[in-house]
């Protein structure tokens, strides 16, 4: 017999294992993020494969805490009564669905606003944002 | 491009509650009727397609070894509400590359089955694990779509008020008494700033359309046809920061490359049955079926061009936000609809002279994408 070639086997991605979107970083409790080291994509949550050029040479990195309301709902239908929900476009340009906190100002599209950990964690209106008012 | 393609018949069955009802229930009447109607035999049928994304497996051949139907491939297809349409796109290309010659195209959902509230999403989903559904993803596109133009909730509301006007003559409606924009404001929110009549209802349906080849439609030619213009189906891209909502890229994408196959444009048309499974879909798109320039689809709305008697009907059928959405059946409804208005078989709502007709349905909440799929078809009365 002469010498083959066997084929290597792909190998499935424990994904489950690592789908909280929040971790501790030496800056404090932050959002994860995965960074690509081949074309420097940043992506929301521990991701192993690069979704702009395939890498899966990727690392875990933490995701600014401000951002910029894009939009966002108050969802009345559900257990946990009225729920505001928002898409948040972070700093560096990663959008995240989080929720938010709502304060004594109102939401309004485009305001900063700033990540808040408690039992939970959430965006509010930012620090900056609030003394305009 | 391939053979020319046309439907040769449709049948449905009015969507609503049909507790008692399963995905055979539901589908064998009008699989038989659209068979009846078209003037063929079980035999003469090359392939079927089944849209369908709560049937579980084998939908298509449960409801298909009810009348004997076999033997022919039998493919099941999920995209969520994109199911049936993309059901349809199948047939269409099999038949347009000449690989067949009859196919029998059903749409089939029962969401009576999950007891009221809003869709089932993928528990998998990054998003979904966060505690997105539907109603919010549409409720963000209206938040930013009214603060980044001059419309108003009541703009919201009055696309609910035509929805109901239109669904008041359709007897396949679930909804089907006329709303006032007052009542539409006052009703119960749902997901800020939509009402409940500014959401699409759930329910239960099944629809079927058949789709022939040039060849067999002379086979069966005393019957009315309508020709498939344009077919084409889009996947979402994803985008890990900034997207508009306001500007859903996969609708965008879809009609340029329906309105390139079909060689006409927007103004053409005479009817649309677009995805208006909430308020402000309607006037996103407008936008992305270029009806309007970005921003201004509410003077279309306002103006009574959307409506009939105006430039372009759209959702005469009254559209999901009267007629229900069961989300596999939806892209099937549409198609059928689109069939009836182009051989004057519209009754109380037949739409004058309809030559031209579109129908667009996406599907799927998926982080990171406008939407999972998006199916467009175009079709000119034969
Ligand atoms: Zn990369």
């Amino acid at each position: 017999m002469t010498a083959t070639i066997e084929a290597p086997a792909s190998q499935p991605i424990a994904d489950m294992e690592t789908d909280s979107l929040i971790g501790n970083f030496p800056e404090g409790q932050r959002l994860v993020g995965s960074q690509c080291n081949a074309c420097g994509c940043t992506m929301i949550g521990s991701r192993v494969v690069c979704s702009s050029c395939i890498s899966r040479d990727v690392s875990r990195v933490a995701l600014p805490s401000t951002g910029v309301l894009y939009s966002f709902t108050r969802i009345h239908v559900g257990a946990e009564g009225i729920r505001p929900l928002g898409y948040v476009d972070l700093d560096n340009g990663v959008r995240t669905l989080a929720d938010i906190h709502e304060g004594d100002i109102p939401l309004r599209p485009d305001m900063r606003v700033e990540l808040d950990v408690k039992d939970d964690w959430f965006f509010a209106p930012a620090a900056s944002d609030k003394r305009e008012v | 491009m391939g053979d020319n393609v046309f439907v040769i018949s449709a049948a449905m069955i009015p969507f609503g509650k049909y507790r008692t009802s399963s995905y055979v229930g539901l589908a064998v009447s009008p699989l038989i009727d659209a068979i009846r109607n078209a003037g063929i035999e079980k035999s003469d049928v090359d392939a079927v397609y089944v849209g369908h994304s709560y049937g579980g497996m084998m939908t298509g051949q449960r409801i298909c070894k009810e009348i004997g139907l076999g033997t022919v491939p039998t493919v099941n297809v999920d995209n969520a509400c994109s199911s049936g349409a993309t059901a349809v796109h199948e047939a269409w290309q099999a038949i347009s590359q000449g690989l067949i010659d009859v196919a029998v195209v059903i749409g089939v959902e029962k969401l009576t089955q999950f007891g009221g509230g809003t869709l089932p999403l993928s528990p998998e989903d990054r998003e979904v694990k966060q505690g997105i559904i539907m109603p919010a993803v549409y409720a963000m596109r209206a938040t930013r779509y009214l603060h980044d133009t001059e419309a108003t909730p009541e703009d919201l509301a009055l696309v609910s008020v035509k929805a109901r006007k239109h669904g008041a003559l359709n007897p396949f409606a679930q909804f089907r008494k006329e709303i006032t924009v007052e009542e539409v404001l006052n009703a119960r929110p749902i997901a800020d700033p939509l009402t409940l009549p500014m959401c699409c209802p759930t329910g239960d349906g099944a629809a079927v359309v058949i789709l022939a080849s040039e060849r067999a439609r002379k086979r069966f030619e005393s019957k009315p046809a309508i020709r498939v213009a344009a077919s084409v189906l889009h996947s979402g891209h994803v985008a890990e920061g900034f997207r508009d909502m306001t500007k859903p890229e996969i609708t965008y994408d879809s009609a340029r490359d329906a309105y390139a196959l079909a060689g006409i444009g927007p103004k053409d048309l005479d009817m649309i049955e677009l995805h208006d499974a909430f308020s402000i879909a309607e006037l996103i798109y407008y936008e992305a079926l270029g009806l309007a320039e970005p921003g201004h689809a509410v003077d279309l709305l306002r103006d009574g061009k959307t409506t009939f008697g105006g430039d372009v009907v759209v959702n005469p059928s009254g559209g999901l936000l009267a007629k229900g959405h069961p989300v596999g059946a939806s892209g099937v409804a549409q198609i059928a609809e689109a069939f009836w208005q182009l051989t004057d078989q519209a009754g109380a709502r037949q739409i004058d002279d309809a030559r031209w007709a579109m129908t667009h349905v996406t599907g799927g909440g998926t982080a990171g994408l406008d939407h999972g799929a998006c199916t467009i078809h175009i079709f000119e009365a034969a």
